[in-house]
This record gives C-alpha cells, sequence and structure tokens, in this order.
C-alpha cells in the first residue's frame, strides 16, 4: 500500500525540550492512530505535519510531499480537527464552515454548498443557522468535524475528537470516522489517548512515548495473526483432545475441561466444532485469546529492551 | 458528499486563485463589523465632514448661493493646502476612533477561540492572514480619508479651473500619502496590540495609552532631561511634523504650532521604528500555536 506519511529521523524543539525525537516509520493505514499517553508528542507531531512547528532535524513526507517544502500545497489537501475548542463564536455554523471552505479555496456558491453537506453529514443539519458559541460541547465537535471536512481533504487529521464527549455522542463520532474511512477516499489519521477509540477505528497504530516511537503495527496484521490462539471449555473430553491433536494442532487439557490449542494457519476454527459434534463434545465457552491493543500498549510502554523490537516492528 | 447522499466526496471543482483568497477574510471582517448597527452609524457619521467640506466648495464657487447667503469669498483663496489639512485632521482623527472600535473586534473574533489554527490548517499563511484582515481595515480607513480627499480635490479643480488641478497636483500626492501614512501606522498598531493582550478592552485602551500617555510620557522626559526628544514617543505630533512637511504649511503656521522642534528625519525614523515593532510584535504572537519556552 502506499505511504500515506513517512516520518524520516524527524526531530522537534520546542524551546529547550525535544519534544519529537528522531521519529521513523511509513504509515500507510487507511486509518491509523497515534496512541500515546498525555504528552508524549501526538498533538506535536500532527501540529508539525500541518507546519505550525518546523522540523529540529530529518523530516517527513505526506503523499511523497515534504512537509517543508510543500507546506500550502499539502495544506490544501489536509482536513485538521484539533483538540481544543476552535471556532467563532459569533458566527452561525453554517456561515463559519462556508467561511473556512472559501479559505480553503472554494468559490463562494460550491463552498456555501459543501458547508451544508458537511452540516447534514455530521448530523447538525437542524441547528446550521445557530452560532456556534450557542453549541453544546459535542455539537462544537462536530462542527469543527465538518470545518475539517469541507473541502473534500484527502487525509483528515484529528485530534483527539472523542474529548469531552458523553458515551453516545463519541459513539455517534466514531461512526462517522468509521464512516469516512469506509468510503476509502479519504485517510484518517487520529491523535487520542483512549484505547478504545483506536481499536473500534484503525488498521494501523503508531505508539509514542516521550516523543520516540515506541511501537509501530498494522492491527489489522495483528488480530490475524493472534486469531490462531483459542482457549476452550468442554463438557468432557472424550477423545477430543487427540482428535484435535490430529489434525496438526498443538493442544493442552488442563483441569476443569479447561484447553488450550494454537490452531496452524491451514485450521479453520469451524473444525474444531465438527470435530467436537463428532465427539458428541459441548464446547460450552470459546475464546480468541490474542494481544489486545492493551497488551500491545502497555508492551510498549514497558521500558524494556523488547519495546525497541516492537519499534523495529517485531511485535 | 450530497445532503441526500449523506456520503462523503472529495472535492475536486474549481479552486480560487491562491493570491487573491486573503480577500475573503477582507470580506468576511468587514461584513462583521457592519453587523453592528452602532457601527454603522458611525461609518455614516464619519462621512459628514465629506459633505460638508462638498457642500463648502459648492458654495465656495457659487456667486448666487453667495449673494443668497450675503457672502463674498473667492474658491481659491480660502480652499487651499490649509483647507485641506484641516479637513484631513478631522477624517484621520475619526479614522482613529474607527480603529480602535473595528480592529481589536475583528482580531479577537479570531483569537478568543483559538480559531486562528484553522486559517492556518489551510493553505493561507501568515502574512496573507495578516494581510486580509489589514486590508480589511485599510480599506474602511481609506474610505473615510483620502479616498474623500482625492474627491474633494477632484471638486475644487472642476469647479475652479483655470489649472488650478495641475498646479496644485502636489496637494493629491500629499492628501494620499499623508493619510496612508497615518492609517497604515493605526492600522498596523491597533492589529499589534490587539494580538498582543488577546482582550478587546485592553487592546482599545492600549490604542489610546498609544497616542496620548507616551504623549504625556514624552512630555515628561523633555521637561526631565531637558531636551526635545521625548516628543518623538508622541505619536500625533510626529504625524503633524510629517504632514506639515507633505502640504508644504507656511512657515508661520508652523511656528504658531510649534512643530519644528525636531529634525524631519527622526519623525520619519519614530514612525517607521513603530512600524518595525509591529511587525516584530505580529510576528511573535500570531502563530497557530503558542510554544511554552522553558
Amino acid at each position: 500500500m502506499a505511504s500515506v506519511i513517512d516520518l524520516d529521523g524527524l526531530v522537534v524543539r520546542l524551546g529547550n525540550r525535544t519534544i519529537l525525537d528522531h521519529l521513523n516509520g511509513s504509515l500507510t493505514g487507511l486509518c491509523i492512530g497515534l496512541l500515546g499517553p498525555n504528552g508524549s508528542g501526538k498533538s506535536t507531531l500532527l501540529n508539525t505535519l500541518l507546519g505550525f512547528y518546523p522540523p529540529f532535524g530529518g523530516t517527513a513526507r505526506i503523499f511523497d510531499k515534504d512537509i517543508r517544502v510543500k507546506t500550502g500545497h499539502l495544506r490544501s489537501m489536509i482536513g485538521y480537527m484539533p483538540e481544543s475548542d476552535a471556532f467563532i463564536a459569533d458566527m452561525t455554523g453554517i456561515k463559519f464552515v462556508r467561511y473556512m471552505a472559501e479559505i480553503s479555496g472554494l468559490p463562494a456558491r460550491e463552498a456555501m454548498e459543501r458547508a451544508h453537506e458537511a452540516f447534514f453529514y455530521v448530523g447538525l443539519g437542524e441547528v446550521r443557522y445557530r452560532k456556534v458559541g450557542t453549541y453544546s460541547l459535542g455539537m462544537k465537535q462536530l462542527v469543527k468535524l465538518a470545518q475539517a471536512l469541507v473541502h473534500g481533504p484527502r487525509l483528515l487529521l484529528l485530534d483527539e475528537p472523542t474529548n469531552g464527549l458523553d458515551p453516545e455522542a463519541r459513539q455517534r463520532m466514531l461512526q462517522l470516522v468509521r464512516e469516512i474511512r469506509d468510503t476509502q477516499k479519504v485517510h484518517i489519521v487520529i491523535s487520542t489517548h483512549l484505547l478504545r477509540d483506536i481499536e473500534e477505528c484503525c488498521d494501523q497504530v503508531l505508539i509514542l512515548k516521550k516523543g520516540r516511537v515506541a511501537a509501530l503495527c498494522n492491527l489489522e496484521e495483528e488480530r490475524k495473526a493472534n486469531r490462531k490462539f483459542l482457549e476452550l471449555e468442554v463438557n468432557q473430553q472424550n477423545g477430543f483432545v487427540e482428535a484435535i491433536s490430529s489434525l496438526g494442532c498443538e493442544c493442552a487439557a488442563f483441569a476443569g475441561g479447561r484447553l488450550k490449542v494454537v490452531l496452524p494457519e491451514n485450521i479453520a476454527v469451524r473444525q474444531i466444532y465438527e470435530l467436537a459434534a463428532e465427539h458428541t463434545v459441548q464446547i460450552r465457552r470459546m475464546n480468541y485469546r490474542r494481544d489486545s491493543l492493551e497488551d500491545i500498549f502497555l508492551k510498549a510502554m514497558e521500558d524494556k529492551p523488547e519495546a525497541r523490537e516492537i519499534a523495529s516492528g517485531r511485535l | 458528499m450530497a445532503v441526500y447522499k449523506r456520503s462523503y466526496k472529495v472535492y475536486d471543482g474549481p479552486l480560487t486563485p491562491s493570491g487573491s483568497r486573503f480577500f475573503v477574510l477582507s470580506r468576511y471582517s468587514a461584513a462583521a463589523l457592519f453587523d453592528s448597527r452602532l457601527f454603522t452609524g458611525f461609518a455614516i457619521f464619519c462621512c459628514l465632514p465629506f459633505i460638508l467640506g462638498a457642500i463648502s466648495i459648492y458654495v465656495l464657487h457659487s456667486s448666487m448661493v453667495q449673494a443668497l447667503l450675503g457672502m463674498r469669498l473667492s474658491g481659491s483663496e480660502v480652499v487651499n493646502n490649509i483647507w485641506f489639512w484641516v479637513f484631513l485632521q478631522i477624517e484621520c482623527w475619526m479614522a482613529f476612533f474607527m480603529t480602535v472600535w473595528s480592529v481589536p473586534g475583528i482580531m479577537m473574533k479570531d483569537l478568543a477561540n483559538n480559531a486562528l489554527q484553522l486559517y492556518l490548517s489551510r493553505p493561507l499563511s501568515r502574512t496573507e492572514y495578516l494581510l486580509g484582515k489589514i486590508s480589511a481595515v485599510m480599506l474602511l480607513l481609506s474610505a473615510i480619508t483620502w479616498f474623500p480627499g482625492l474627491l474633494l480635490f477632484g471638486l475644487q479643480a472642476q469647479l475652479e479651473g483655470h489649472g488650478w488641478g495641475g498646479e496644485h497636483l502636489w496637494l493629491m500626492g500629499a492628501i494620499f500619502m499623508g493619510c496612508l501614512l497615518w492609517i497604515s501606522v493605526m492600522a498596523l498598531l491597533a492589529l499589534a496590540l490587539s494580538v498582543w493582550v488577546k482582550w478587546r478592552i485592553a487592546a482599545s485602551g492600549l490604542m489610546f495609552a498609544a497616542f496620548f500617555v507616551l504623549a504625556g510620557l514624552g512630555q515628561v522626559i523633555d521637561s526631565i532631561l531637558r531636551t526635545q526628544w521625548g516628543r518623538l514617543l508622541n505619536i500625533p505630533y510626529v504625524m503633524a511634523l510629517i504632514w506639515a512637511h507633505l502640504f508644504r504649511l507656511p512657515s508661520s503656521f508652523v511656528r504658531e504650532f510649534r512643530y519644528a522642534r525636531v529634525p524631519l528625519w527622526s519623525a520619519w525614523a519614530s514612525i517607521i521604528s513603530i512600524c518595525l515593532i509591529c511587525l516584530m510584535l505580529l510576528n511573535r504572537r500570531l502563530k497557530a500555536r503558542e510554544v511554552e519556552r522553558g
């Protein structure tokens, strides 16, 4: 897959502090998660990609264009939803989004049309003539998303999009992000410290820790790779363990009818069900015991040499 | 991204030329100002000197109206460089109040809720942002300063005839240059102070302080140190000195207002320094993101 963002030894210093320290990696996913604890440099990375902070060393490329030289051109392809409040309070929602579209280069008529569309798309159609200052927090988040989408960008940078939202609004926001991702017309980068947000939307994750890359992994591949590891609980073993082993699986039996099975790549879960039926064994519980994103994150946060292995892609 | 389809679509339609996008800011900023009825009323009030000036020029050239009013004055004797100087002094002080009113307002809309990062995350540079804002103010101030000044000059030249316009062509330059200098300094100063304090009332207060408190401070410096250089802190005085030169005011007139205390070059140096300080301040503070030093 073509690279969306290439980090090439990117160093960012603000004042005397090094905020991003030699970031390397190629981000190729349709929806990329930027994960890390507070102060790890997630927002700084987004701001650097937008050209707000100049790189102290190294560089980054978006769609193969260097951020240091093609800033203006790149910004026309990017939609940015900042973390903090960012709006013009005494403008109506529709006027605000139209204004942002016109600044992005859309002619007045097209800008108006797209502003209406963006408002309906994010689900704020009914309140588009109200002043932005009167919106609730959830609405303000959505209007920020609308202004980021209005000019039809190819890359969407969302900085903590679910910040301060109640569970219902959070689900609505994540649903919107998934919908946008599924159109496959725009790449999304979500910066957050919430693992669930990343797990629900992203197919690739870059974990930052103290301004360094702690892990860069493809979540889809991780999910596939770990599907082979099964935990079963059965009512009786009745030759079931031997049958599973004869399929070529590694199997270990424990007290209470618990089994742990490692499936080879050519064995499907369905075959386990068929064997159980043949041996009149009831499967009472089946778990894919896989490394969750939380496990990946916690491993990445450990100050151990294996974290460096994770960083080099050997997770 | 059609409303009825509710699906995302990349925009691939026509785009406006990138060089003219800052005008979008000017247009929206000016429109936002005229949303206020009070401001609209004040803008109309600022046109009053122009209307009165036009009437007086007409009266001075109309023997019939003069006969009706029982007057006997010649247009060319009354409407001269001093007449235009007085007219523009009135207009420029009105422009000062308009600047104090408008500039902090249009800047605070963007600064109060961090909207600046939204502008600068688009294909718009800081310079273009500033250009957009400053052009809105300059257009507005031009409409009440040099533009009516030049219209009155044209009216006078037309009614006077006999090559008056040709003889006083330099006055056109003085009107344009003098007003442009005044409104540029005011607009830059107001923008810089607004961006610096990020608080509308404080920015307006600082504008008054820059024009009046600094003048007082200059006088204090003059008195204590027994010098004249303190006057360079007095922006209206410095401006008046340059204007007196541009409008070729007679020496008696100059002496009367005691303008000739510091040399002209120092007045220009003072104005240029103020502009440079404002630009430096804008460069430091007008950023999408503030960086905490430490």
